[in-house]
């Protein structure tokens, strides 16, 4: 053995020793420091382990079996606290020290909300879902037979005048017009119709959409707004069904001991018909409140069941209707329809 | 309507206050809006005898009186009005009276003003002599209202009135009448419901109806040529009658209900009509040609001049009353200007008559005319009314102003009427009710509102009920049950205990249940839901309809309204689009970096479709996802950034994956006027939407101040697509472990990674279970114009993937990329 030889062999021993100290104690805490470790002693180009195994051959053959086991327990070692730094730093828990500044704030996801009406048309079909009322929609732009004749608004009748409306097409066609739609009722013809093509009641549903008026806009009206209507028909259903659901509504949405009135009123399509109000309880008005009106009801007027083939002797049915804007102007305290459809992100920020 | 409570007490004791009336009428359904107190109580006016008025010293239009009121000593008074004179019966206001006073800038609006001793120029004054206007008892301000002599002095001016029959305070209740109620639009037609409730008797003014026929008959002749739409015509002739204001009473009567007072006889019409609900017509007698009266139908688009001086053009079938030469009144509207009654007018021609409300109703909506006549006639008046209204008036023209009544009436009667009678059921009533009215009970009710029931069967009882001829809207059993519900009260039905449910089957799987659940998926990943109009301006619409939006893609046209509010709101939305702008650019100026908006809604086209439910319109629903400034706000420990594409093409992942369904294709698609570019949104080859990033024209109409990124979805569409999508079925999970490889390849700058992810699947073969790309360099390493794209395969099989399994599906795949895109592996 020359002596050039026996110092290389040295030389690579003493390189090996000298890294034993940083293979074991380096600080792997974070996914650089790990890379930089691999990098350091692995890497083919760089790596220092790489390169002694390169000095295998200056080793002399009876150490070089000895050197090499040393190499490899170094390389082992090395794989081995990567592996565990890794597993250590994927399972979060890299180090047990705490971060630096633990008031620093959070990395935060965007909020996003749901709309007060959706919110309130939820909470409105949920309490009818609940009572086994099934839900339909229909078409915005309607006919005259589905939002008016059917219905029970003869042509030329000032019940026409309680809505608004707005027109698409004269009535001289066969559809006896074209119009957006005034109420979700036209649905329940649908329904009907849809039902009787190949069956019998009972019929049971609820019907939320939009539906359009034609009048000023102001903090109380709005050119559009949403409501949901139910209809029930089947044997034997009474007014007095219609009280004890509406009252359940009511008593979900505005407390167990909501004040409820029902008051007489009209509507082509229902007879009897009656508006419902509830107490609204505010400090600041002479007698503590107000009644405010919130749905409109009644029963199936025997013209309508007829008009889509229903046997009004036999049928019954209730029928009701609510603006869910108003609902949820009165749930949310909110003064002004029109701040409803101008969606000012203050605004929907605060129905997160 | 407004009703008058002083008016309403001529008919009925009801003995309730004013707002347990209000609330007693609107459970009855006759619904009050408002009450509200009109008038003042003039506390402190009392009745003075001016024993003195002399010239003031040091104003010549002033008077100093000495009045006496009834003290110990009379008062100093100043005085302004001309007409002030001794021995005048006078209003005073005395000392610490508060009145109301017509404020001197706007004489409509009242200044309440508290009288104080008060020297004026000079000369002391205890308080002051009234004017009409002062007492709000008229207009009249030119001097003081000059009491009748024998007025009693010092007793309370309220006394004074109310001893003629007027009060200084009234209530105006304001009722909304639904359509079905035409006997409520009077104060007797009120008085009827508050008699039903109270169970107080009516008083109606004693009228004798005349003998038909008799000097009036002789004088005048009228006929009914279009007998279908005028039943019955009563006329009666006053002769005589001197045109004045009309009394103080009626004058405020009229007031309290919100009308002006004309002359005595144009007031007698109107206050009758608001006294029964049937609406009169007083002719000038002089000017009817021919002393003849026909009604019959107008020429259509023949002009006649109303007697508001407006010029009107007859629609067809418009209902005409005409002399013997020409039209004078459109029938049950609007009197002609040619034969009103004028200051010159001694005989009046009194008209009451029944109209055919449907076609008053036709003409009235041709004309845009809608009168107080014209309203109570297309609601239908009492069918047997006309002659006491008549009547009732031509006694208070004789009574008011003067007038001699000529004997007689003429009384064209071709439909005589017949009371309907109808079979009404108690069991159906109490079916329908849901609760067991006692039928003794159904029966008092009905006639305390006029009904007649006879019973025809008794246990369960049945009954032909008699319909009085004020309530034409009740025709049917149900509209007599509905008045036996009425007055029993609804807050009286009991609630049961139980709640019957139908056998049912619940649904499911529908549009509803996607939305909802859409709407919280979108909400979760800090999307913001919107509700925006519908209605839009007709420039605005034809700009959103594009081809590259899913309203626009039906090539349609813009659906218009006939009758918009304004031209801002002429057109229906074909895109969610212009909404979501429009909140995003008003949120942009008011603070908001980060805007992030979604919402559902309807869009329409004119087209006829496979969707198409009415006319030739087509209703689709979309949603539009829509994002425009930070996607990441400054944080401590990175950058912010600007919302791109991939953020928004994430989120339209989510929204597919959230319904079930893989990730769509994005196809990249042509620039227009509407987006700078933009991809289509595909599943297999069915277009569900689009993405687009908007140009910058619109992004100025709308002031947006960032990138506007919006993707529409047909989600409709999307639904049907969800709905026929194959349910999740269970695969059994592998026990063995995922084996992942990296790859790394150079390609040219310009070659998409989309075509390569599909060329990575198809080659890979079935151990693929996901690839997805985690790098793209571009730089030095790689070369000019080149980049490298680095993509991770996870594989994995239901056995443990031995290195020559793996090896062969990596090769395979950097074959399959370098034969496709001629791809270097990246050394």
């Amino acid at each position: 053995m020359d002596s050039s030889s026996q110092s290389a062999a040295e030389a690579a021993v003493q390189a090996l020793e000298d890294l034993k100290a940083d293979i074991e104690g380096a600080v792997l805490d974070t996914a650089d420091a790990i890379d930089a470790y691999r990098i350091r002693y692995l890497s083919r180009k760089q790596g220092q382990i790489t390169a002694l195994m390169k000095r295998i051959p200056d080793v002399a053959p009876e150490d070089r079996k000895a050197f090499g086991q040393a190499i490899n327990a170094a390389k082992s070692t090395v794989e081995q606290r990567l592996e565990e730094a890794t597993a250590a730093l994927s399972a979060g828990g890299a180090s047990s020290a705490a971060p630096a500044d633990l008031t620093l704030p959070g990395r935060t996801q965007p909020q996003g909300s749901l709309h007060p009406i959706t919110q309130a048309a939820r909470l409105i079909t949920r309490v009818f879902e609940n009572y086994g009322f099934d839900v339909a929609e229909g078409p915005e732009i309607e006919d005259d037979w589905h939002n008016f004749t059917a219905l029970n608004f003869p042509p030329d009748h000032p019940a026409r005048d309680m809505q608004d409306t707005f027109f698409i097409e004269d009535a001289e066609q066969d559809h006896g017009g074209i119009l957006l739609r005034t109420h979700t009722s036209p649905v329940q013809i649908r329904v009907m119709e849809e039902v009787m093509k190949d069956g019998e009641p009972p019929i049971r549903v609820i019907v939320p959409g939009r539906v359009y008026r034609n009048e000023a806009i102001s903090y109380k009206s709005y050119c559009l707004f949403h409501q949901v209507e139910g209809l029930y028909v089947d044997e034997g259903v009474t007014m007095a069904d219609l009280k004890q659901i509406l009252h359940a509504f009511a008593r979900t949405l505005f407390g167990e001991d909501v004040k409820m009135r029902f008051r007489p009123s009209f509507f082509p399509f229902t007879e009897p018909s009656a508006e419902v109000d509830i107490w609204w309880h505010d400090e600041n008005l002479p007698g503590g409140g107000r009644w405010m009106e919130i749905l409109g009801c009644g029963m199936v007027d025997p013209n309508v069941l007829e008009g889509v083939g229903i046997d009004s002797e036999k049928y019954t049915g209730y029928a009701f209707g609510m603006g869910v804007e108003r609902i949820a102007m009165l749930r949310y305290g909110i003064d002004d329809i029109r701040i409803l459809y101008e969606n000012d992100v203050r605004f929907l920020e605060q129905f997160s | 309507m407004i009703i008058s409570t002083n008016w309403l007490s001529d008919y009925i004791a009801h003995g309730l206050s004013d707002d347990a009336l209000a609330d007693r009428l609107t459970m009855c359904g006759l619904e009050v809006e408002t009450v509200e107190q009109t008038g003042h109580d003039l506390k402190g006016v009392v009745v003075g005898l001016v024993i003195s008025a002399g010239q003031h010293p040091n104003a010549d239009r002033l008077s100093v009186c000495k009045v006496d009121v009834g003290g110990d000593e009379p008062l100093d008074i100043v005085c302004g009005a001309p007409n002030v004179a001794a021995g005048q019966k006078v209003a005073v206001a005395t000392i610490g009276t508060t009145l109301h006073l017509p404020s001197r800038d706007n004489p409509e609006e009242r200044v309440a003003v508290t009288m104080k001793k008060a020297k004026i120029r000079g000369e002391e004054s205890h308080g002051m002599i009234c004017a009409e206007d002062e007492l709000g008892l008229g207009s009249d301000h030119d001097g003081i209202l000059v009491l009748d002599d024998d007025a009693v002095i010092g007793t309370a001016f309220p006394e004074y009135l109310s001893a003629k029959g007027i009060s200084t305070t009234d209530t105006a209740i304001d009722i909304a009448i639904t359509p079905n109620r035409p006997d409520a639009i009077s104060h007797l037609g009120i008085a009827r419901d508050a008699s039903a409730l109270t169970g107080k008797e009516i008083c109606r003014p004693a009228v004798a109806i005349p003998e038909i026929g008799g000097p009036v008959a002789d004088d005048f002749s009228v006929s009914i040529e279009a007998e279908d739409l005028c039943h019955r015509f009563v006329g009666i002739l006053v002769k005589d009658v001197e045109i004045k204001e009309s009394p103080a009473w009626m004058k405020q009567r009229l007031l309290t209900i919100g009308l002006r007072p004309r002359n005595v006889i144009v007031d007698i019409t109107n206050y009758v009509m608001y006294e029964c609900g049937q609406p009169l017509h007083a002719y000038d007698a002089a000017t009817l040609s021919g002393n003849r009266v026909i009604v019959r139908k107008a020429i259509p688009g023949s002009s006649f001049t109303t007697l508001d001086s407006k010029e009107r053009t007859m629609p067809e079938g418009a209902l005409m009353i005409c002399d013997a030469d020409r039209e004078i009144g459109i029938a049950g509207i609007m009197g002609g200007e040619n034969t009103e009654v004028t200051d010159a007018t001694t005989d009046v021609f009194i008209e009451a008559a029944w109209f055919d409300p449907s076609s008053i109703r036709r003409t009235a909506k041709a004309l845009s005319l809608q009168t107080d006549a014209s309203y109570r006639f297309e609601r239908g008046v009492d069918a047997e009314g006309q002659a006491w209204a008549a009547k009732r008036a031509a006694d208070l023209m004789v009574e008011l102003a003067g007038g001699t009544l000529v004997d007689g009436m003429i009384d064209v009667h071709p439909f005589p009427y017949e009371a309907p009678v109808i079979p009404v059921r108690s069991q159906r009533a109490v079916d329908i009710i849901g609760t067991a009215i006692a039928s003794d009970e159904m029966v008092r009710l009905l006639e305390a509102i006029g009904f007649g029931v006879t019973e025809t069967q008794a246990a369960p009882a049945v009954w032909d009920v008699t319909v009085p001829s004020f309530r034409p809207d009740v025709e049917r059993e149900i509209d007599v049950i509905e008045e036996i519900a009425r007055l029993f009260g609804y807050d009286n039905i009991p609630e049961p205990t139980h709640s019957r449910i139908p056998n049912f089957t619940p649904g499911m799987a529908s549009d509803r249940q996607l939305r909802e659940r859409l709407r919280d998926v979108l909400s979760g990943v800090g999307f913001r839901e919107t509700y925006t109009n519908s209605m839009l301006p007709v420039e605005t619409a034809e700009r959103f309809n594009d081809p590259a939006l899913p309203g626009g893609r039906y090539g349609g046209e813009v659906v218009e309204t006939m009758n918009p509010i304004t031209t801002e709101m002429a057109a229906l939305r074909p895109s969610l689009l212009p909404g979501l702008l429009r909140v995003a650019g008003h949120n942009h100026n008011h603070g908001q970096q980060a805007v992030r908006l979604f919402e559902f809604g309807r869009v329409h086209t004119k087209r006829q479709t496979n969707r198409t439910l009415v006319g030739d319109y087509t209703e689709t629903e979309t949603l539009m996802v829509l994002a425009s400034g930070q996607w990441r706000e400054q944080h401590w420990e990175g950058d912010a950034r600007e919302t791109d594409l991939f953020d928004v093409k994430g989120v339209v992942d989510r929204v597919f994956g959230a319904v079930g369904l893989e990730s769509p294709r994005y196809k990249q698609r042509d620039a227009s006027a509407l987006a700078s570019w933009g991809v289509d949104i595909l599943l297999g080859k069915r277009w569900i939407g689009s993405l687009i990033r908007v140009s910058d024209e619109v992004a100025e109409t709308y002031s947006l101040r960032h990138d506007g990124l919006a993707a529409e979805l047909d989600f409709t569409a999307l639904a049907e697509a969800a709905a026929a999508a194959i349910r999740p079925t269970f695969e059994t999970i592998s026990r063995f472990p995922i084996v992942e490889r990296d790859i790394a390849v150079v390609v040219p700058s310009s070659q998409p990674a989309g075509p390569m992810l599909e060329v990575i699947r198809r080659s890979a073969g079935n151990l693929l279970k996901d690839v997805r790309v985690f790098d793209l360099y571009e730089g030095e390493h790689v070369g000019q114009g080149n980049k490298s794209l680095a993509f991770g395969l996870r594989l994995g099989a239901d056995r443990t993937l031995r290195d020559k399994d793996v090896d062969k599906v990596m090769n395979q795949v950097l074959k399959a990329l370098e034969r496709e895109f001629d791809a270097k592996l990246r050394g």
